[in-house]
């Protein structure tokens, strides 16, 4: 049974399960125990599963490991300490496993000194060992991995690829026979992707070869649901789910948290105001705090920040970037820098999320918006490094849409509303790798087998057609007899019903090609016409791109004509409307959730802004010094500042003047409009349901208008809708739309969009990394590397063979699905198509001169570029101009 | 069926040419053996290709009532030795034609090393360079042919011809016969029968870029490109016009 537990044990019960030595050098080094503490200490001892989430800085690691250290210490000082691995600890973060090799290696080494005091001599007499502990990821030299084989540590630290390595060696394994405990960190960073269902098959794996059940500790930031993450935990035993005992501690540190604006009118302000002002705050911020902390969502907007922050303000080496296109040596530097307390400020991307220990940082502030409730959470609370101190967070949003939904985000933080996540169910590429890796131990009986896959959550419900049909693909039988011996990975007895491996070469095989991450390189753009190199994108955002997508490169407009290889072909673009922003692919989609939760509060305050309108009977904009009381008392429940109310009330003010409808999560608001020169028309479907259900859903409507218009269709996707461009002449009727959207039904969506991806570059290359993963393309074959553009050739190759012989081929099937679940939303914009059938969510279609102001940002996405806008302000602020001019005309 | 001349005709959707005076079909290219090649490699790609070639043979012989078959060189993928799995795929192939009753004449390409060695055992003929029938001569196409002054055609494979069109913001790729002159005798260039030998867009490819030292002496712009795929053959036009017919 999965249970939350919200009774802490009091510390004399917590303290009481500790061995006497490691209870007095707890008692030396800390005041007290932190609150995951008072849960953790008692439960690990009794070796029941926990899951353990809470925020940096509240003593996490030593909340998993310190009951374990006592046991361990508990059978040193009875003698009965093997060399041996009692405990595992699985990271997903390399950088990581070595803090906790230091942190703990520490700790072992103070409690064995007190030990020695005390016995002298006796500890010999008595053959009382001091725990061990050792790291093995793919960094550990062969030296250190031959002495851990020879005497293994008590204590192994490692990532999901060592253990899934270490797992399929049949000397290492005896020493892992005996584990009692297994903790996995930063759960939320696994229990979401295919790394994390590939950890869970070692890990159940592991299970069924050990001489007893071990206990599971889960560790982790704030998740959604909790339950969710326990059951990823534990697994199944049989068809009964393992007990888990949740302890949420995520909550322990106090949240200060505000969205801030930097002008009262976002529109009308200059740019060059809005930029001084957004630095001022910044700088003042950086001022008035001992060490600030500062996201950007892109790594070219962290580059900006630090060089625009030392520009105007005389920074010095006190302020470093950190991202991902640093180097190692770098971003090692930038950590070592914050931990030492010798930085005023660091700006990052996304790497400086995640656990590494950074020190003490006294604010966080993000520009721009996250994008997701959790993440908010996990950034902010990288400040106030104890959980006693405060998180404080600041959030500067420079456009009108990132400001309802930064102030959302933030409610919800503090109401403590985190958006969902889930684990991927039956992901057929991981699960061929692990058969191959147990047809390497030992010859399986394929029921046996099936019910050791199935103990995994991701897989508890995996058909058992899908099953055999990844051991009929890995034993070869797709091909001819003769040939099996090349194509197959194991042997497979439909007599016996037994499976084990094929060859000599398995192992290497296995061991050089295993783990879920692909092969990338950097996409040379090259224009079409002239061959001449023009820049480099990254594959992911190639793998994005649309049939006649433009974006911009170096400042310049160009339109996507095709890809080959590593090579992206495009021409000049004659328009000035990008569809998709160059860090599209860098950038979260909104949540669900939070679209949501953006769609209620649209809802709620249209109404009170509609009845001020009619009180007040306001025909056009006027100018507001202060804002009307009732406004003022809605918007102040937000955790927002003035700037931000009057943007917010403008906003939402010139919609309802303009359009009466403001499109919230019932109402999809389908509006067609055209752009300020006449040249295209836009059809806009106002649907807050999250950038990865709008990809979905946004196909599926772009192929009906398509077939319908005979004619090719632009779209652009973005959180709030999706955006159709067509050019001037046509016209979209409403009962076009009536009939686009009668046909479109949860059940006739996957169909078309399965037909829609088979030929997009997205299916090449998620198709490239599955037949990777599947070892159908061996990326490090007989000590070769194959490089990145032979494996992309080939795969496509593979693709049109594997359709040829079966268009249901277990790894097209996979491809699919992965795309439908993981870059898509399908299963919501399920839920959004039947929620239109029963009528709880209805659509409506108005046309208007110039897009109304809820599509303003929508249509000038792809300019978007987080902190420089300038081309971008300059399309918005044309469009709101003609917005007012009709609000005031009609009046 | 597009008809060439009063002789030779193209079969819908197919890469193979019938001389009628002959009763012979004529293909080229098959790289048999591809698949293993490639898994020998650490790229696991299913076997199709026999399987398409066989379907398409068996349905040109049933359509012509061909007596023979002239395979224009590169029978086999790999250069340097006889891979097993091409020596069973070669197999399958030769006892499909024995079967069909009809005669087999292979003309050597650069991939086919030691093909001289199945002469004998399989009873067939196998030409080093070049070989002229009745007038047509066969060459594979990395050589300059010998032409003769009765010479009435010229057929080569080796350059793998397709084309490369543009629909929607996407390319496809047509394998195309070639069909123009060299020396003032008509020179046609076959398209590769085998699945994986996707071919080179010759509309695209900068000429320079071309395999066949022929297309020194012809201008490939000047030729007449005669796609295949969806069950028809058809003429797309010159070269030359699809070139600049681009983006």
């Amino acid at each position: 049974m999965i249970q939350i537990t919200d009774k802490p044990f009091d510390d004399e019960q917590s303290l009481g399960v500790l061995n006497p030595y490691v209870r007095e050098w707890f008692g030396k080094n800390f005041d007290e125990l932190t609150p995951p503490q008072k849960f953790s200490f008692k439960l690990i001892s009794e070796s029941r599963n926990i899951l353990i989430t809470a925020p940096t800085g509240s003593g996490k690691t030593m909340s998993g490991f310190l009951s374990i250290i006592s046991k361990l210490f508990d059978y040193s000082l009875a003698g009965t300490l093997e060399d041996r691995v009692y405990c595992i600890y699985v990271s997903p973060l390399r950088a990581l496993n070595n803090d906790i090799h230091r942190n703990l290696q520490r700790p072992l080494e103070e409690i064995y000194k007190m030990v020695l005091k005390k016995k002298g001599v006796n500890v010999i007499k008595e053959g009382i060992k001091n725990v061990t502990i050792g790291v093995r990821t793919g960094d550990t030299p062969q030296k250190e991995r031959a002495k851990q084989l020879a005497r293994p540590p008590n204590i192994l630290v490692t990532t999901p690829e060592s253990l899934a390595i270490m797992i399929n060696s049949q000397r290492f394994v005896e020493s892992l026979k005996g584990v009692e405990f297994l903790i996995v960190d930063e759960i939320h960073e696994l229990a979401n992707n295919k790394r994390g269902v590939h950890l869970s098959l070692s890990i159940e794996r592991l299970a069924a070869m050990s001489d007893k059940d071990f206990a599971r500790v889960g560790l982790g930031a704030t998740v959604a649901p909790l339950d969710e993450a326990a059951k990823y935990l534990v697994g199944y035993r049989g068809d009964e789910l393992r007990d888990c005992t949740i302890v949420d501690a995520s909550w322990s540190k106090k949240l200060e948290v505000m969205a801030m604006s930097p002008a009262k009118d976002l529109i009308n302000t200059p740019d060059n105001v809005i930029e001084d002002e957004t630095y001022k705050r910044l700088n003042s911020i950086i001022e008035n705090n001992r060490t600030t902390l500062i996201f950007t969502n892109t790594r070219s907007g962290t580059e900006r920040v630090v060089f625009n922050l030392k520009r105007r303000f005389h920074y010095g080496e006190d302020i470093a970037a950190h991202h991902g296109s640093l180097s190692r040596e770098t971003r090692l530097d930038v950590e070592e820098l914050l931990k030492k307390g010798s930085l005023k400020c660091a700006v990052s991307s996304t790497s400086l999320e995640l656990g590494v220990d950074i020190g003490t940082i006294d604010n966080v502030v993000q520009l721009g918006s996250p994008k997701s409730v959790a993440r908010a959470v996990q950034r902010i609370g990288r400040s106030g490094h104890s959980y006693k101190a405060v998180a404080r967070g600041e959030m500067i949003v420079l456009n009108r849409d990132d400001m309802v939904e930064t102030a959302i985000m933030l409610d919800s933080a503090l109401k403590r509303r985190i958006d969902t996540f889930s684990v991927p169910k039956n992901p057929l590429d991981v699960l061929a790798q692990h058969v191959v890796g147990m047809s390497l131990t030992k010859k399986w009986n394929i029921d046996e087998a099936y019910d050791v896959i199935r103990s995994s959550y991701a897989y508890h419900d995996l058909p058992r057609e899908d099953f055999e049909s990844i051991v009929g693909y890995l034993a070869g039988d797709y091909v001819g007899l003769e040939s099996r011996h090349v194509y197959g990975k194991i042997w497979f007895d439909k007599e016996t019903q037994m499976f084990g491996k094929r060859g000599r070469l398995a192992q290497a095989i296995y061991m050089l090609n295993l783990g879920t991450i692909p092969d990338q390189v950097a996409i040379n753009v090259v224009n079409v016409k002239d061959k001449k190199w023009i820049g480099n994108i990254e594959e992911e955002f190639l793998s994005r791109l649309k049939e006649g997508d433009i974006f911009t490169l170096g400042g310049k407009l160009y339109k996507f004509e095709y890809a080959k290889e590593m090579k992206c072909y495009v021409s000049d673009a004659n328009t000035n409307a990008p569809t998709i922003p160059p860090w599209y692919s860098e950038q979260l989609p909104l949540s669900f959730e939070l679209a949501n939760q953006i769609g209620e509060f649209r809802s709620e305050f249209a109404d009170v802004v509609r009845a001020y309108i009619k009180s007040n009977r306001i025909k056009s904009l006027v100018q507001f010094d202060k804002l009307p009381e009732e406004i003022d008392e809605y918007l102040g429940r937000l955790p927002v500042d003035e700037n931000s109310k009057f943007a917010i009330f403008g906003y939402f003010l010139e919609q309802i003047l303009y359009a009466d409808l403001v499109p919230n999560n019932r109402l999809l608001l389908i509006e067609q409009s055209k752009s300020l020169d006449g040249k295209e028309v836009y059809v806009i479907f106002h649907s807050l349901y999250g950038r990865r259900a709008n990809d979905a859903l946004s196909r599926a409507v772009a192929i009906k208008l398509s077939d319908m218009l005979n004619r090719e269709i632009g779209l652009m996707v973005n959180d709030n809708g999706f955006v159709l461009v067509l050019d001037g002449r046509v016209n979209v009727t409403e009962r076009m739309v009536k009939e686009i959207m009668g046909s479109i039904t949860a059940k006739s969506i996957e169909p078309m969009l399965k037909e829609n991806i088979r030929r997009t570059e997205m299916m090449k290359r998620r198709f490239r990394y599955v037949a990777g993963r599947a070892f159908m393309i061996l990326r490090n074959y007989k000590g070769r590397r194959m490089q990145v553009g032979r494996q992309h050739i080939n795969a496509q190759l593979l693709l049109n063979a594997a359709e040829e012989i079966d268009p249901d081929f277990p790894l097209i099937k996979e491809t699919y699905r992965e795309i439908l679940n993981e870059v898509m939303d399908l299963p919501r914009a399920e839920q959004v198509l039947r929620g239109i059938k029963a009528g709880e969510i209805s659509y409506k279609m108005i046309n208007t001169i110039y897009p109304s102001p809820f599509a303003h940002n929508m249509i000038t996405f792809g300019h978007a570029d987080v902190v420089l806008m300038k081309e971008r302000h300059e399309y918005l602020k044309s469009l709101h101009k003609m917005v007012l001019e009709n609000i005031n005309r009609k009046k | 069926m597009m008809r060439l001349n009063s002789d030779v005709e193209l079969l819908d959707g197919m890469p193979i040419a019938h001389i009628r005076s002959l009763s012979m079909i004529v293909v080229s290219d098959l790289h048999l053996g591809y698949e293993s090649h490639m898994a020998k490699r650490g790229t696991l790609i299913p076997k199709v290709n026999l399987k398409r070639i066989v379907k398409d043979l068996g349905k040109a012989i049933d359509t012509t009532g061909a007596k023979t078959i002239l395979i224009d060189g590169d029978i086999k993928n790999e250069f340097s030795r006889v891979e097993e799995d091409e020596f069973n795929e070669f197999y399958d192939i030769v006892q499909l034609i024995k079967k069909r009753g009809l005669s087999l004449i292979l003309i050597k390409g650069n991939h086919d090393n030691f093909i001289e060695r199945y002469r004998e055992p399989f009873g067939i003929k196998v030409f080093r360079q070049q070989a002229e029938i009745n007038g047509y001569l066969f060459f594979h196409g990395e050589e300059l042919p010998d032409v003769k002054k009765d010479t009435r055609m010229l057929i080569m494979g080796h350059e793998h011809p397709s084309i490369g069109i543009y629909t929607t913001a996407r390319k496809e790729k047509v394998r195309c016969f070639l069909y123009g002159s060299y020396k003032r005798k008509p020179l046609l260039v076959l398209p590769a029968m085998g699945y994986f030998a996707q071919g080179t867009d010759v509309n695209l490819e900068p000429k320079g870029n071309l395999l066949s030292p022929i297309f020194k002496h012809v201008d490939i712009d000047r030729m007449e490109a005669i796609a295949l795929g969806y069950g028809s053959t058809m003429s797309f036009g010159s070269v030359g016009k699809l070139r600049s017919a681009r983006p």
